[in-house]
């Protein structure tokens, strides 16, 4: 795979944009979200230092889509090809996560499966993680090293860009006169950047750093009342859910349209009271403290078990989301004190 | 399967027939044979309204129509109770896994049911009762609130009973003036001496709080939790494994269910709520 240098950004976005519907980042107060690219807007391209505040599984699983139309059915409207940019390793890990479930061998979400092979991923490196940013304690890093078609690092004078598949191979091949060969000195640095931003990740979750894997500390908290606790402060807003890049559960409805029929798909949320509920009214999780229990071990037991990944990356939108201020880690944290607590019981007995 | 798991085969109800006060059975013919295994569910559209989850009540054998009983128990459900034959519907799937019947193959099966619990038991009735000569004994133990709350009146009080290899006994929570059989719940009618507890399987289907107790004394009169098999009901929607709502654990009901044995769900919270 090719890895070249380009001194300016615009030119690169302006190819990929003759090519292809593009959506960059742009900041919108503190956060950053995606926008459509338009050249002749004059809108200066950031380049985004952290992940943007909106998730990317808006571009492979829309809020709301048509998911069949009967009687007849009609032929789809095919997907264009579109590029995303700015999209950080932790959006690259919560695309691998939907994978699992939208393009899973037996039955392929045919919507996701089309959005997902016609989008072109030019991630960026991060460089400054945010103070929600946990990443690296389920093993994320501050850049990708797989997972996008090309990849960007801000360096001294410009940019390295790397591709990280044909399709970004073939880019840069077909664009060679937008970039030159990388100096050596250059791809020190941003090594030496990479390692950097690590640190700082290592050092902000410090506390974090458990002896335990999540899943132990989790299933050992079973009992616990951490959640009914927690859920004190939640309000059922449902951003945490609806923000998450991982969580993907969608409620399907239908609707007439004139002389045919649609069936609808759309976000859902596990948090909402009626969620698990049976037309004969029995429930399951009635209790938010249940519901919010059942959110965080499908995310860190349930999908583990069975796709053998954490349904989480550690973006911590989460917790920027949050309008009760519901902290994830801070359960982490409060059951795996339960459970040092219980082992050391355990000890002196 | 459809390429598109979302996209619902077109479908007529073609007959009605009321089971009890609250249960009606719909035979519903699709536009093109639609296979499924005895204990699957297919989920039914009512065209712009939504669709729900059923285990059909009919044989397998039969891919040209096929029945499914539904008690009225909320919007859709009541919305199809509201309907006249000749109703255009869609059918998705069939999803999940049936009843493993050839694993059943020279053992006493023992059917515990309940209330609306006996539509999807009356298919795998049927489809033991086609191969009987195959199992040791299918001994039937079935409860109704009253004797006008069970389906499938007419063959259950009299032909079924009369086939050889076949063995049922019924029990209602409030008797009438003719009822002679047992008056209680469905546990008081279930014996140690029925099947043999330490080589049978027994098969319960019907509301949460009858599964929970009938598991509960299977597993005191010595059944092994593996050989309790359960058809659990949750909110399937998808019927796929994706959308989330019909969760136990790590199982989704819809793909892994609805038939789970109590061994692989005891460990989970709330699985009778």
């Amino acid at each position: 795979m090719k890895t070249v240098f380009a001194s300016k950004l615009e030119p690169l976005l302006g190819a990929v944009a003759e090519q292809m519907e593009l959506y960059v980042p742009q900041k919108s107060g503190d956060y950053y979200v995606f926008r459509r690219y338009d050249r002749s807007a004059d809108v200066p391209v950031e380049l985004n230092n952290i992940r943007t505040c909106t998730p990317v599984k808006e571009f492979l699983f829309p809020l709301r889509e048509t998911a069949a139309v009967y009687p007849k059915p009609i032929e789809s409207e095919q997907v264009k090809p579109f590029a995303v940019f700015g999209l950080k390793q932790c959006d690259l890990r919560s695309m691998a996560i939907l994978d699992k479930v939208f393009k899973e061998e037996e039955f392929k979400d045919p919507s996701y499966v089309e959005r997902r092979e016609k989008m072109f991923i030019i991630a960026s490196d991060c460089s400054e993680p945010g103070e929600s940013c946990f990443c690296n304690i389920l093993d994320g890093k501050a850049y990708a090293s797989s997972g996008f078609d090309l990849n960007v690092s801000k360096v001294r004078d410009g940019f390295i860009v790397e591709a990280g598949s044909d399709k970004g191979d073939d880019f840069i091949e077909k664009h060679s006169q937008l970039f030159s060969e990388a100096p050596e000195a250059l791809l020190t640095e941003r090594e030496q950047d990479r390692a950097k931003t690590q640190q700082q990740l290592e050092k902000n979750n410090a506390e974090l750093q458990f002896d335990t894997p999540l899943k132990e500390i989790f299933e050992s908290g079973q009992d616990s009342d951490v959640f009914d606790v927690e859920a004190k402060t939640c309000i059922e807003c449902q951003a945490c859910t609806r923000i998450c890049p991982t969580c993907h559960c969608f409620y399907l409805y239908d609707t007439a349209r004139g002389d045919y029929f649609a069936k609808m798909k759309m976000w859902d949320s596990c948090m909402r009271m009626a969620y698990a509920e049976v037309a004969g009214g029995a429930n399951p999780n009635k209790i938010l403290g249940d519901r919010l229990k059942h959110r965080l071990f499908h995310k860190f037991v349930y999908f583990l078990d069975r796709y053998g990944l954490e349904m989480c990356v550690g973006c911590g939108r989460c917790v920027d989301a949050d309008a009760g201020g519901i902290d994830i880690r801070q359960m982490f944290k409060k059951l795996n004190e339960e459970l040092q607590s219980k082992d050391k019981a355990e000890v002196t007995k | 399967m459809n390429e598109n798991p979302y996209q619902p085969v077109n479908a007529e109800i073609v007959d009605i027939t009321d089971e009890s006060p609250t249960i009606k059975s719909f035979v519903v013919v699709p536009e093109k044979p639609f296979k499924f295994e005895t204990g699957q569910f297919v989920e039914l559209t009512l065209p712009g309204e939504g669709e729900a989850p059923f285990t059909p009540s009919s044989s397998p054998a039969e891919t040209d129509k096929m029945e499914i009983t539904i008690m009225k128990a909320g919007r859709i459900t009541t919305l199809l109770h509201d309907c006249k034959s000749g109703q255009k519907v869609g059918l998705r799937g069939p999803f999940g896994n049936g009843y493993p019947v050839d694993d059943f193959a020279g053992k006493e099966v023992y059917i515990v049911g309940g209330g609306v619990g006996l539509a999807p038991i009356r298919s795998l009735f049927l489809t033991l009762v086609d191969r009987i000569k195959d199992f040791k004994a299918v001994v039937c133990r079935y409860g109704a609130r009253t004797p006008e709350d069970f389906i499938c009146k007419d063959a259950l009080f009299g032909p079924w009973q009369k086939i050889g290899g076949v063995d049922i006994k019924l029990t209602v929570d409030e008797a009438n003036g003719n009822w002679k059989d047992n008056v209680g719940v469905v546990t008081t009618i279930l014996d140690p001496k029925d099947v043999d507890a330490g080589s049978a399987v027994a098969v319960v289907c019907g509301p949460p709080i009858m599964m929970k107790f009938a598991t509960l004394k299977l597993l005191e009169h010595g059944f092994g939790a593996d050989r309790i098999y359960l058809s659990m009901e949750k909110n399937m929607s998808c019927g796929i494994g994706k959308c989330g709502h019909c969760m136990i654990g790590k199982y989704y009901v819809c793909k892994d269910g609805p038939v789970f044995t109590y061994e692989q769900v005891k460990g989970y919270p709330k699985i009778w709520d």
